[in-house]
């Protein structure tokens, strides 16, 4: 009961501090707001350049054979490919589908078993004029599966480019066929001529891009991309004054008289935590009206905020929580205002940069973006998109809300300890 | 000053206390051993460096000791640190307080993290703004005040919980006069309604007129301990000091570094200072000689004038990090 006054009393303290500086408090909501309004609008159309762009695509061959070889094959040959090919035991559709979700691969082709007996079949069947075995063998369809967060024009570029690759195939296999039955009695006249401009023998891809269900699925937008990365970092920003609070309190003897008193250090800490909690939020909210009402007033995208507003709430709170965790454990160890300020500005940005928060992680090379998902800037962001734009809701976003706060909790952890040790022993 | 109600119980108890900081060559506390009466107004003295902050914050439960044990009211610092920390008031040598709240905003916060609530607090907080008469001024941002008026804050923040031992730190450093008289006043009234003070300063004249009871410590070891007059008994009872309204002859300066009983000596133009293991017999002696001169003298003394000369005595002039 008195650990609770006292942490009513902190939070109340603190929130008064808080209010008191209207310079750093006008700071931590203008500067998010200013940057997601600048960068939205900036690189609307930034995101439809392809030059640079790396994709990483699964490529399930139940194939095996020819058709499969020679659809890696083409895709390897692209820079802007970085193959995976599945291993057995292969992945099914919905499998493939899970990890389209979770952001694993931008892309996935689904060759079917057979696909090149098939189409082999078919080959003979169309260049045959005679019609002994024509029209039995169906097309062969192939599954191009997307990741929902890869813009419109990114999407069509991998059909074109899939399609193109099928019809090289095509004609090989054409080719073969009457390579074959040319070496045959009376071949030459066998031959087809229609079956020569347009031999059908796989069907058109289409991109099917995952929505989680049945949640609609609006196309990203450059906002999109921009308002989840700009509100993490502004989260993040926090840091600078949380940390440099406590260290003032320390200067200034405030926290040894609070030591010497009966309180527990997990007060202490709860006490700030819980205001700038609701700045964060406060923050997000803010940042999510803009997106919504402020830039198509400016002449930008809408932001579209997908459909669970209860697993915004969720990731929001986790993701502040690893913000505050973060600013405690940087107070913890910096000595001065100065040390907490840069520290926390130079690694803020330096996640952030790593997280794909300035830069787009499908941008990145592979090795980057394999660091890129150790940060929590990219747990965050890759949260945000599955509410936003792949129509996710809690349960999808479970394991970065659960990265999130784990990263909070154990900055947290680590901030005590550091703490408690440092008053007691040094 | 009245003799404050003094109970001989010892409200702390520190025993072989010995604390080595982390890459120190030598112990910031070296097995000190301490006990300090229920009433008493202890003065805790020490250049520099000398260990007072490190004990300061042993008693508080803020650091943990390397060696040795601290009972406050019986209890163990480490192992009761709540129940301690309940009955201490500490008052740090900074200005431990937030400067954007105002001074009742500062108690109140204070007073409820001490654990108090309700009426009870709101009458602590009336009584300490009474107590450094800032009734009128409560109500304004403490960062408006000037240096003497964050003092007196600072003082009674330390008081909110009606603490039964309050520690201060160097209370008084870098105000005025009027500000530091009225601490001192305050702090009177407090020792004389029966609570135990322990205060850390540099200014010995302070210690002199507050504390009934006084420990010199230097290397984290205590010197000397005892009350003023106690102190200066012990301490330089035989040096033996002059001064001249003219300048010493050389025949009379040769004839006082000839005396047998001096041991050590200081002898300049106007200025005297000797010691001796039998300082009666060497000032009649030294009184004989002037008087032979026909030297005019204007002050004559034996043994320790002041606290600082046995704390300089004891210490040493050599200057402090």
């Amino acid at each position: 009961m008195i650990a609770l006054r006292q942490l009513i009393a902190a939070v109340a303290k603190e929130s008064r501090l808080i209010l008191r500086d209207w310079h750093a408090l006008a700071v931590l909501f203008v500067m998010p707001v200013a940057f997601v309004t600048i960068m939205s609008l900036a690189l609307r159309d930034v995101f439809t350049e392809r030059a640079g762009v790396t994709f990483s695509v699964l490529i399930v061959d139940q194939d095996g054979k020819l058709v499969g070889e020679k659809l890696r094959e083409s895709f390897a040959k692209d820079k802007h490919f970085h193959v995976e090919l599945a291993s057995a035991p292969l992945p099914d559709a919905a499998q493939v589908e899970a990890q389209l979700t979770a952001g694993r691969y931008k892309f996935a082709l689904l060759i079917p078993a057979k696909a090149t007996e098939q189409a082999r079949r078919r080959a003979l069947e169309q260049v045959r004029s005679d019609g002994r075995a024509s029209g039995h063998t169906p097309s062969i369809g192939m599954r191009l599966l997307s990741d929902p967060t890869l813009r419109a024009d990114h999407r069509s570029m991998l059909v074109a480019f899939t399609n193109g690759a099928l019809r090289a195939i095509e004609s090989r296999l054409i080719a073969e066929r009457i390579v074959e039955l040319a070496r045959t009695p009376f071949g030459s006249s066998a031959v087809s001529a229609p079956a020569l401009a347009a031999p059908e023998l796989f069907r058109e891809v289409s991109d099917e891009h995952e929505t989680g269900g049945t949640r609609t699925m609006p196309n990203p937008t450059s906002v999109q991309q921009n308002a989840p990365g700009w509100t993490l970092l502004a989260m993040f920003f926090l840091a600078i004054p949380l940390s440099v609070t406590l260290i003032k309190e320390r200067a200034q003897g405030s926290l040894l008289r609070l030591q010497s008193m009966p309180v527990p250090t997990w007060v202490l800490f709860c006490g700030k935590i819980a205001p700038y909690l609701v700045i964060n939020q406060l923050q997000l909210v803010l940042i999510l009206a803009v997106g919504v009402w402020g830039l198509p007033l400016l002449g930008g995208d809408r932001l579209s905020l997908g459909n669970a507003p209860e697993a915004i709430a969720l990731l929001s709170v986790s993701a502040s929580l690893a913000a505050i965790g973060f600013a405690l454990l940087i107070a913890t160890f910096a000595r001065t205002p100065e040390q907490a300020t840069t520290f926390s500005a130079t690694t803020v940005m330096v996640l952030a940069a790593l997280g794909g928060i300035m830069v787009p992680k499908m941008v990145m090379p592979p090795a980057m973006q394999q660091l890129a998902e150790l940060t929590p800037f990219s747990w965050g962001l890759e949260g945000f998109l599955d509410i936003f734009i792949r129509g996710g809701g809690v349960r999808e976003i479970l394991p970065e809300a659960a990265r999130l706060a784990g990263f909070g909790i154990a900055c947290f952890t680590l901030a005590i300890l550091r703490f408690n040790g440092r008053l007691r022993h040094h | 000053m009245l003799a404050p109600p003094v109970n001989t119980a010892p409200l702390i108890e520190i025993t072989g206390l010995t604390k080595l900081y982390h890459g120190a060559q030598r112990p910031a506390l070296d097995e000190l051993t301490l006990a300090i009466r229920r009433g008493t107004f202890f003065g805790l003295l020490g250049p520099n460096g000398a260990g007072k902050s490190t004990l300061i914050s042993t008693l508080c439960g803020l650091l943990a000791p390397t060696g040795g044990s601290v009972r406050v009211f019986g209890a163990d610092v480490q192992t009761d640190a709540a129940l301690v920390k309940s009955a201490i008031g500490l008052v740090p040598q900074d200005l431990a307080l937030y400067p954007t709240l105002t001074a009742r905003e500062n108690l109140s916060f204070f007073g409820r993290m001490q654990g108090l609530g309700g009426v009870r607090l709101k009458e602590r907080v009336a009584a300490c703004l009474a107590v450094a008469r800032l009734e009128d001024l409560a109500d304004r941002r403490v960062d408006t005040y000037s240096g003497g008026l964050k003092r007196r804050l600072n003082l009674v923040i330390g008081l909110i919980h009606e603490p039964q031992l309050l520690i201060l730190d160097e209370p008084t450093v870098g105000i005025d006069p009027q500000s530091r008289n009225f601490i001192h006043e305050a702090l009177r009234t407090l020792h004389q309604a029966g609570m135990t003070i322990l205060y850390t300063t540099h200014y010995m004249e302070e210690a002199e007129n507050l504390c009934d009871d006084i420990a010199i410590i230097d290397h984290g070891k205590i010197l000397a301990r005892g009350a003023v007059p106690e102190l200066l008994r012990a301490h330089r009872a035989g040096t033996i000091v002059a001064h001249l309204d003219t300048d010493l002859p050389d025949a009379v300066a040769q004839q006082l570094r000839a005396l047998p009983q001096v041991r050590t000596g200081r002898i300049e133009a106007r200025f005297i200072e000797v010691e001796s293991d039998t300082p009666d017999a060497t000032l009649a002696a030294i009184t004989e000689i002037l008087r032979g001169a026909r030297l005019p003298l204007v002050s004559l003394s034996l043994g320790a004038m002041n606290l600082e000369q046995v704390f300089l005595a004891l210490t040493g002039t050599r200057l402090r990090d």
